[in-house]
């Protein structure tokens, strides 16, 4: 089991929406048992059939990569990869603004 | 000036006010229920037996559920009805499911659980008309199932499709629904949109008598293993209008809202459900004391005896974390998610344990379907219902597996432990926060607690130091959980996760209960309850947990055994239940 995954600075890495599309993507294709190159960051993700225990993982693993805390629901409300990037990157924004 | 000063920190052992209450209503329903070996007694073995025979809920049972307007402790006080506490509504329920699981279920939870969707995110008009409809002893009904799709309800099909008039059309079918037939009031739970994912379902309240009848089905009734009695049915709506009224909360908030509402009815359900393992020690109580064998009772049967203790440990560690459970759901409100979702997987479990044990010391009699000892074998029957439903085992373990990581980062051993107040039955609970229960918790008080625990028991007398001994060993317990979730693999944190994520799961769950008998003993050394307050009860179901994870552990203290055995045989003849309120019983 290869669970290659980009590993990027928290604290203080510039996060873009393409640094974010391929950490969730990678992250994602993990969780589906797929290559990151089937994952259209434009596709709803339970269209892949991400479950709703992968999804609350998902959210864990932001929290642990990116030092933010999610709503459980965060994954609900931004169903596709590009649609979770930038909400995230708007998170980020904020904590920043907040330090 | 003089005054008199109470000191907050420690309310007086005697009974507050909502204790006296609940003690009240407890009291109130016993009386009504009457001598259980009573053959006229509509609330006794003899006559809800029959009833299962017949495969009916017991018309006369109802009446007096009826008379004594049970529904009303369903309903918030603030709505005109009895509900304030969670742990309350248990210990009254249990009361019902001491006599009958039918009665129980059939008349009691399922209008609960269906009622809880519309406390938490119902909007005033919708509240006030559920709250007439029950406290006018009718039922609701809660249409969540489709056999199709089991707990993964994500993927349920039964649509409300929204008319683009501001209200729905329905179609399609909800299957198992108790009561699907004659409850007055149904929630819906529906697709409101095609889109896969979780938005795409919403809650519907609908009122049975305002439907267009002839586009409402109701399907055959399902004969089940037990419950018998239990009206299971499904409904088929074809092209069914309900107005825009009917939503329950906002559209697209249908997975949100039913995982909010699990958190009350997975903590409450199961505590309830207890009374039919009470009544079921208590059946095989009274056979082992009668029954002569070996020129002796078969009370006098070391093996026998030890099971009967075991049963009684099992109630006591279940009712711990049934009472923590509850009471988080008031206290702690951001963490429930976990502690409901442990309840509902290890109670039913333990219960089920126990009730095959106990039935080998029946013996053949575990068999019989009539006479005195016939309602063992229903219970039997009807308590694995409990482990089915909305949630079951596998579904409650994976509600904890993903959230495992989160804890062990963030919540175990850095977090405060859960106020005192959680361990204690008598205390006064502040209302049930329905809007404040969130989803996924990153923090565990009950944990905490566990391991302040190690720093803060007494070590006096033996007994008390195995206690200690066992805390030590659980709070290591906690320490190898946190190194094994850490380590989890992305795979092994979905819901195909594999057996390995289950098992940690598992272990969590008994983790809080050991926790919860912890702080329930604490909490009760010094109180006007002797047993509890002896140690001895503690460090023989710590060790029982123990041996369910397969610690290695020393024996337990010479006399921890025999104060349980004695207690068993005391509640037997005082007719006092078998759980951490040592009630009055009829019988």
């Amino acid at each position: 089991m290869t669970t290659e995954i980009h590993d990027l600075p928290a604290e203080s890495a510039v996060h873009t929406s393409e640094s974010l599309t391929v950490w969730l993507v990678d992250r994602i294709a993990v969780y589906l048992r797929r290559s990151p190159g089937e994952i259209d960051p434009t596709v709803p993700l339970a269209e892949y059939g991400l479950d709703s225990v992968a999804a609350l993982s998902l959210c864990g693993d932001v929290e642990e990569d990116f030092d933010l805390v999610l709503e459980p629901t965060v994954a609900w409300d931004y169903p596709t990869v590009e649609a979770l990037a930038a909400h995230l990157l708007e998170d980020l924004a904020g904590e920043v603004g907040r330090r | 000036m003089l005054s008199e000063t109470v000191d907050p920190a420690r309310p007086a052992t005697a009974a507050t006010g909502q204790e006296q209450e609940a003690r009240a209503r407890v009291a109130e329903l016993e009386a009504r229920f009457g001598d259980p070996y009573d053959p006229a007694n509509p609330m006794g073995q003899h006559q809800l037996l029959a009833a299962d025979e017949a495969g009916e809920i017991s018309a006369a049972g109802e009446a007096v559920l009826d008379g004594l307007n049970l529904n009303a402790d369903f309903v918030p006080r603030a709505l005109g009805g009895r509900l304030d506490r969670l742990d309350t509504l248990v210990r009254v329920m249990r009361q019902v499911f001491r006599r009958d699981v039918t009665l129980g279920l059939g008349y009691g939870a399922t209008t609960f659980m269906a009622a809880v969707n519309v406390w938490t995110t119902g909007d005033a008009g919708q509240q006030r008309r559920l709250a007439e409809v029950l406290l006018a002893n009718r039922k609701a009904a809660v249409a969540y199932h489709e056999l199709a799709h089991g707990n993964d309800f994500v993927r349920n099909e039964f649509a409300a499709t929204p008319d683009g008039a501001g209200g729905f059309r329905l179609n399609g079918s909800k299957q198992v629904i108790n009561n699907a037939g004659r409850a007055d009031v149904l929630t819906l739970f529906s697709r409101t949109s095609d889109a896969p994912g979780s938005r795409s379902h919403s809650v519907l309240m609908v009122e049975r008598e305002l439907l267009d009848q002839a586009r409402v089905e109701v399907l055959p009734r399902y004969s089940s293993v037990g419950v018998r009695g239990c009206h299971l049915a499904g409904l088929s709506f074809t092209d069914c209008p309900v107005p825009g009224s009917a939503l329950v909360g906002e559209l697209g908030q249908g997975v949100e809202l039913a995982l909010r509402s699990f958190q009350m009815t997975r903590s409450a359900v199961p505590g309830m459900a207890m009374g039919a393992a009470d009544t079921a020690l208590r059946t095989v109580v009274r056979f082992a004391l009668g029954r002569q064998l070996y020129k002796r009772s078969v009370m006098d049967i070391p093996h026998a005896r030890e099971t009967l203790s075991a049963a009684f440990l099992d109630l006591l560690i279940s009712d711990s974390l049934s009472l923590t459970a509850t009471r988080a759901v008031h206290l702690l409100p951001e963490e429930t998610s976990v502690y409901a979702s442990a309840v509902k997987y290890l109670v039913p479990r333990m219960l089920n344990d126990a009730m095959h044990d106990l039935s080998i010391v029946l013996g053949a009699r575990f068999y019989v379907r009539e006479g005195e000892f016939g309602v063992f074998q229903k219970h039997v029957r009807d308590l694995p219902v409990l482990s089915l439903g909305h949630a079951g085992s596998a579904a409650c373990q994976a509600t904890i597996i993903p959230q495992l990581p989160r804890l062990a980062r963030r919540a175990w051993f850095s977090g405060d432990p859960a106020p005192d107040t959680l361990f204690r039955p008598g205390d006064d609970l502040p209302e049930l926060p329905f809007g404040r229960l969130t989803l996924a918790s990153g923090r565990d008080g009950l944990s905490a607690s566990l391991v302040a625990a190690v720093d803060q028991l007494p070590s006096g007398t033996p007994v008390e130091l195995s206690v200690h001994g066992a805390a030590l060993r659980f709070m290591d317990e906690l320490r190898q959980l946190q190194e094994d979730a850490l380590s989890l693999s992305p795979q092994d944190r979905t819901a195909l996760a594999s057996p390995a994520s289950f098992a940690l799961a598992d272990r969590y769950a008994v983790l809080l209960a050991a926790a919860s008998v912890i702080g329930v003993w604490r909490q009760a050394r010094g109180g006007e309850d002797s047993f509890l307050a002896d140690p001895s009860w503690a460090a023989a179901a710590l060790h029982r947990l123990g041996r369910r994870l397969g610690m290695r552990q020393p024996d337990l203290p010479d006399g921890c055994e025999e104060r349980v055995r004695e207690e068993v045989l005391r509640r037997f003849h005082d007719r006092r239940s078998y759980d951490l309120y040592d009630s009055p019983l009829a019988g």
